[in-house]
């Protein structure tokens, strides 16, 4: 039975020494930003008067904590499929949180009245886009170089995608497709 | 018929015939370059209606059923464009609305392209208003499609459908009208362009018809006059070749007389001494010339008919032919106590022709002016040199004195056999043939026969020849070098 229990134990201790490494791993590499990887813009539709974000704002607005923009046009979150290294990145990145407490705090926010926006998901990259394109509220994210003349970038924290300080980047190890 | 209206109807005869055998002559291609003529007419009439009835359908085409397919175009990917925006209702896979709201933005941006092209292409004030009313309820719509589209990707579907009851619905309703009512000009520009074409049809198988039948009726008149023309020809040369023997056949029988009288004399033995032998020779000799000269001029007249007369140019000097033309009249002149004045400028260039044709052509003229020459018994014949516009001629001319010819008349005494019935009923003997050979032979040799003539007063017969261009030594003075020509 002890033979037992401290086979147990041991097993936890490895798969908890594992998790934490790999979430020091993952913190280290975006305390460190490297300039080879991609960085993730934040895109918003062409009407939308807004122009910068700071990145606690951007972080209640994909959590759903805030409903409105500024012009009164309610807010729609468009997020990619999960798995996908853009979404990932946001999750991490902005909400600061794994994907499962993402979707756990969705689940509670609704439930509570908490959030007010429950976010749309689309498959591809060109959806999220054509959907920021056809809604005036809509606020999504995709790598920079997908961006194009249809949907706006905005600034996050007054960076825009192509400068060095800007912080929110897709990590290459995972955004190959 | 009394006697004085006779000539009369036998003039005004000839003369219509003469105008149908001169349609008769030249009949083939007369009627040839008419009926092409009016052919030629006729197509370019008809083909000129054919392409602007061709360019009728084509412009209507272009216009109408083009335009018509081009509406018909417009009202599908408008209803295309409402249609994508409903069915993006029907789903909550926010994928399959992206899609749709492609789609109908799909379908707009070719109706606005559409109705600019429409616009470009309008030309009439109605057509122009009715665009641009189009063109502003268009876009008044896709406002509030966009609108529409944004709430139903959004999730709000209530609020969606709402928007288009209120805003969709009413735009679209404008839209569609305007639709219509393009549709309806279309249809109305077709409806006038059918009509110009149908008007324009009809007028070519008018005008056809009517050309065509022109052209039989013109075509029937013209075999008509033709074979008529043909058959009072025949009728007139049958009628000259029976008074051509019969002229022929007079002028043998007064010295086949007198030579059959001379020597039925000579048999009887009513004839005694040598002189009077001698005189009765002579008649027969005279006799017999005259029935020879007759018959000669009758075989050259139909060797000149047969073409196959040959003549040699030379250069000849002209009071040579003249003389020579005298010496072989001189007698008959004297005989019929005429007197001859004759008068050739000096240093008159040579001409070049034949000087035994040229001699008979002046013989002729001479004998012609002798035989007509009336009671004033004179004949004057001049040679002199007329200049024109770049041409120089020596004329000859033979006047006389006599009783001239009618007007009528002058157009046919060219003409062989032609015998003037008032000569004929004057007891004037001739064969007709004097005056036709003498043109003949005045043609062959480049030169030209004229007349002029007044009723009562005389005529003047005038032979024009070219002058030798190069002077060469006439006749008798050094061998030429002849020329052998076909006489025309």
């Amino acid at each position: 039975m002890l033979r037992s229990l401290d086979r147990l134990l041991i097993v936890v201790v490895v798969v908890g020494w594992l998790l934490g490494w790999g979430n020091h791993a993952a913190r280290a590499s975006v305390d460190q930003p490297n300039s080879s990887q991609e960085p993730l813009a934040i895109i918003v539709n062409t009407s939308n008067p807004v122009d910068d974000l700071s990145q606690p704002e951007l972080r209640r607005i994909f959590l759903g904590e805030r409903s409105h923009w500024p012009n009164a046009r309610r807010i729609t979150l468009v997020m990619m499929e999960p798995g996908q290294p853009e979404r990932k990145a946001l999750v991490t990145e902005v909400c600061q949180m794994n994907e499962s407490d993402f979707g756990r705090h969705f689940l509670q926010g609704v439930f509570t009245g908490e959030v007010f926006v429950s976010p749309k998901t689309l498959a591809s990259p060109v959806g999220v886009r054509k959907f920021v394109f056809n809604v005036p509220g809509a606020i999504g994210y995709l790598r920079a170089s997908d961006v194009d003349s249809s949907v706006k970038v905005v600034r996050v924290g007054g960076h825009l995608p192509g400068d060095k300080e800007y912080s929110l980047r897709i990590q290459p190890s995972r955004a190959s497709k | 018929m009394s006697a004085p209206e006779q000539p009369a109807a036998n003039s005004a005869s000839r003369s219509r015939s003469g105008a149908l055998s001169a349609v008769a002559r030249y009949n083939y291609a007369l009627l040839l370059l008419l009926v092409f003529s009016v052919e030629v007419g006729v197509s370019i009439f008809v083909i000129r209606d054919m392409r602007a009835a061709s360019v009728e359908a084509q412009q209507m085409y272009a216009r109408s059923v083009l335009g018509l397919r081009q509406i018909g175009e417009l009202q599908y990917q408008a209803q295309e464009t409402r249609r994508s925006t409903l069915y993006a209702l029907t789903t909550n896979d926010s994928n399959l609305q992206v899609e749709y709201a492609d789609q109908s933005r799909e379908a707009d941006r070719r109706v606005t392209d559409g109705i600019t092209a429409y616009l470009q292409q309008a030309r009439r004030p109605n057509e122009i208003e009715v665009g641009q009313r189009l063109q502003h309820h268009w876009f008044d719509y896709l406002k509030v499609r966009d609108e529409v589209l944004a709430s139903i990707l959004e999730g709000s579907i209530k609020e969606a459908v709402d928007l288009d009851l209120s805003g969709g619905v009413p735009s679209f309703e404008r839209v569609r009208q305007d639709l219509d009512e393009i549709k309806r000009l279309y249809d109305e520009q077709a409806s006038a362009q059918l009509a110009r074409v149908g008007a324009s049809s009809r007028r070519s198988v008018s005008r056809l018809i009517g050309v065509v039948c022109f052209t039989l009726l013109f075509a029937t008149f013209s075999v008509w006059a033709i074979q008529r023309g043909r058959m009072l020809a025949a009728v007139q040369l049958a009628k000259l070749q029976m008074d051509f023997v019969a002229s022929v056949s007079h002028e043998l029988r007064t010295p086949l007389a007198v030579i059959r009288s001379a020597a039925e004399n000579i048999a009887d033995g009513v004839v005694g001494g040598k002189d009077q032998l001698a005189k009765y020779g002579s008649v027969i000799r005279n006799q017999s010339l005259q029935i020879t000269d007759l018959v000669n001029q009758i075989l050259r007249y139909a060797s000149t008919r047969d073409r196959k007369q040959q003549y040699t140019l030379k250069p000849l000097d002209v009071t040579a032919i003249i003389n020579s033309a005298l010496e072989n009249t001189a007698e008959l002149a004297r005989g019929a106590g005429f007197s001859i004045e004759t008068h050739v400028e000096p240093d008159l260039p040579s001409v070049m022709g034949d000087s035994a044709a040229l001699s008979q052509c002046l013989q002729n003229l001479v004998g012609n002016a002798v035989k007509y020459g009336g009671p004033a018994r004179w004949v004057g014949i001049r040679a002199f040199l007329k200049e024109g516009q770049g041409s120089r001629e020596i004329a000859i001319s033979v006047q006389d004195r006599g009783i001239g010819i009618e007007k009528s008349e002058l157009l046919h005494i060219f003409e062989p056999f032609y015998r003037s019935p008032a000569v004929s009923a004057a007891q004037i003997h001739g064969t007709g043939l004097g005056l036709p050979l003498a043109k003949s032979i005045a043609e062959a040799m480049g030169g030209r026969l004229a007349v002029q003539s007044k009723l009562g007063s005389g005529s003047v017969f005038t032979l024009f020849l070219p002058v030798l261009i190069k002077p060469e030594r006439p006749v008798g003075q050094e061998v030429p070098r002849g020329a052998t020509v076909a006489q025309k």
